[in-house]
């Protein structure tokens, strides 16, 4: 008989059983590694072109390995190279880092105050959609002032 | 000859004892029974404890019981719980039942010795590997066996009840043996822990994890107290920085780099109380070192970090251990100090765990749980600026929290503070105040910790807790480059 109690304590099995489930939804998301560190991978976030200069982006974010235990998801990066309005967007404003052969950099774009990831509610695929509003006119507006 | 005891919540073995009372009230003299299922705690491939995962509370029909009739239980319900055992990965099954005419003494009757191999001879045919443990309760004793084959039997040595208090309850069918008086070291403490307390606390074995300021005082506490057997786990060694706080640490020992733990056992043992300090070189996130935790009756985590916290919370829920989370924080903003609080936690079945009671922080869960280079950026960015704020390390105040968790300790051993025990226990020094917190503050009546957490009394039947130890080294380097 199948074991459904057993589980490691501290393990990523969530995050990637939420994974394996956009990806069967068809979302282009994958879980990789750079070192001992899990990210998700997500391919193909839509971004208003113009001012963005395609209308697919990758972004990438950082699976705490507590995740399991009911951690918060908070900030990405956005596949390099890009251009924005002819440049760069001021929130684009990380380190760089290579993982899966691609670079990436962090970008500043915070949960509001008052209504950060809750663990309770949020998911992968909300952390995904507050990623995604980063792309829409309003970011891209205010990145212009 | 080596301990196995029987490891149960305190709302558990008392509402047993509840619902059974009348068994042993009136003369209708009829037994009464329940099943429950079994964890289990092995040190180093011995089997030290069954723990009581979960009871099984009959529904009517599952006890077949009669005055002056042995009870047997209805094989629907041997069934169900059969089942319910197989499919949680459990070892085993415990059947519980009352002997009505028994009071400080009880046995099993020749009746149970021949109904229990053939009870274990069905359960093993149906799933081979079960074991069963069976308890027999008189009106003020209980007596407790496990087989582990249909010829193979081992008696049980101990009760240990964790939840608001600790009980340890004698399972050889004999009130419990008037308890050796106390060396007069300790003659001065007795009115605080009696001699049976005593006792207890000097067969048991403490684990400490954290061996710095708060760590190193509370295994003070603990040998001075009467602890014989300390385990102390720590990764890092004495650095000039410690020598303000960490007792026993001197210069040569920053100097020379030596392990917290290995100066810890040297003082405590140079105390000459008889008490045996076993230094652990290590972090509690790697699941190798976390193991040694099967060897505690009780855990003080001495940390300032909220992971080791959420994995030694986990601890105490999976193997129904009794956790004391020790602490000292200073507040305080651009003119000056806003609060000086020491603060203890007591974490065990049926309490409150430490992210409910807002000790743990689910931003700084996450950020401790990201390794070295993926912190950096975030702090580059002014992601976590709040996260970085170093913890207080002042002797005087690590003091007072130490102080706390040892009181609950004693109170646990032999009660005499207000029960319940609040949530959080804190001091707030700049005001004068206790602080008893009888609320926890971040609450969460579905929190898989400490309210629906699916491996609760699993013990070893759950999976390992902590990190492989690749990942573990990976976090405490970052700590390191961090510090």
């Amino acid at each position: 008989m199948a074991n459904t109690a057993r589980r490691a304590a501290v393990s990523i099995a969530k995050a990637k059983a939420e994974i394996e489930n956009l990806a069967a939804s068809g979302l282009a998301a994958e879980l990789v590694n750079e070192g001992v560190q899990p990210y998700a991978l997500v391919r193909g976030i839509e971004a208003p072109s113009p001012p963005w200069d395609r209308k697919l982006y990758d972004i990438l974010f950082p699976i705490p390995v507590a995740y399991d235990m009911g951690t918060p998801l908070d900030a990405f990066y956005l596949g390099l190279p890009y251009n924005f309005s002819g440049g760069e967007h001021n929130r684009v404003s990380g380190q760089v880092v290579t993982v899966s052969n691609c670079q990436w950099k962090l970008v500043s774009w915070h949960y509001p105050d008052g209504k950060p990831f809750d663990p309770a509610t949020d998911t992968i695929e909300s952390h995904i959609i507050h990623c995604r509003g980063f792309f829409l006119e309003r970011g891209a507006l205010n990145a212009r002032t | 000859m080596p301990e196995l005891n029987l490891r149960v919540s305190t709302a558990d073995w008392d509402r047993l004892r509840k619902d059974f009372a009348p068994s042993f009230r009136g003369h209708r003299d009829t037994e009464f029974g329940a099943i429950g299922l079994l964890g289990k705690r092995m040190v180093d491939g011995r089997l030290t404890e069954l723990i009581v995962a979960k009871i099984l509370w009959p529904e009517p029909g599952d006890v077949i019981a009669h005055p002056h009739c042995a009870l047997t239980f209805s094989s629907r319900y041997l069934r169900r719980a059969h089942m319910a055992m197989r499919k949680e990965g459990l070892c085993g099954l415990l059947t519980v039942h009352t002997h009505p005419i028994s009071d400080i003494y009880v046995d099993f009757s020749g009746y149970d010795n021949r109904q229990d191999p053939l009870l274990m001879d069905n359960l093993v045919e149906l799933w081979p590997g079960t074991w069963l443990s069976s308890l027999v309760l008189g009106a003020r004793s209980q007596k407790g066996r496990l087989w582990v084959s249909p010829t193979r039997r081992e008696e049980l040595t101990t009760l240990v009840s964790v939840g608001d208090c600790l009980r340890y309850l004698p399972l050889n069918g004999r009130p419990a043996q008037r308890a050796p008086k106390p060396s007069e070291i300790f003659d001065r403490a007795k009115a605080i822990t009696g001699s049976g307390a005593l006792a207890h606390l000097s067969r048991r074995t403490a684990v400490v994890v954290g061996a710095s300021g708060t760590g190193s005082l509370v295994c003070e506490l603990l040998a001075r107290a009467g602890s014989k057997r300390i385990i102390t786990i720590d990764h890092d060694v004495v650095k000039g920085a410690n020598l303000n706080r960490i007792l026993y640490a001197t210069k040569e020992d920053a100097q020379f780099r030596r392990p917290k733990v290995e100066v810890l056992k040297r003082g405590i043992e140079s105390l000459g109380l008889g008490c045996e300090v076993v230094p652990v070189v290590g972090s509690i996130l790697d699941s190798a070192v976390l193991k040694r935790l099967n060897e505690a009756d009780f855990i003080f985590g001495c940390v300032d970090k909220d992971f080791p916290r959420m994995l030694l919370c986990q601890y105490a829920y999976q193997y129904r251990v009794p956790y004391i989370d020790v602490g000292a924080e200073i507040g305080g903003d651009d003119e000056g100090i806003v609060s000086t609080d020491a603060r203890a936690n007591h974490v065990a079945p049926g309490r409150w765990c430490l992210r409910c009671t807002g000790l743990i922080n689910p931003r700084r869960l996450a950020f401790e749980s990201l390794t070295g280079p993926e912190r950096k950026r975030r702090i580059a960015l002014g992601y976590s600026d709040d996260l970085m704020l170093k913890q207080p390390a002042v002797m005087d105040l690590n003091m007072r929290a130490a102080s706390m968790g040892m009181m609950i300790l004693r109170h646990l051993l032999q009660p005499f503070l207000l029960d319940p025990l609040p949530a959080t226990l804190a001091e707030n020094l700049v005001t004068y105040n206790m602080k008893p917190i009888a609320i926890a503050r971040a609450k969460n009546e579905a929190c898989d910790m400490c309210r629906c957490n699916p491996a609760v009394g699993f013990g070893d039947c759950a999976a390992p807790i902590g990190l492989d130890s690749e990942v573990a080294a990976s976090l405490i380097e970052s700590d390191e480059t961090a510090e």
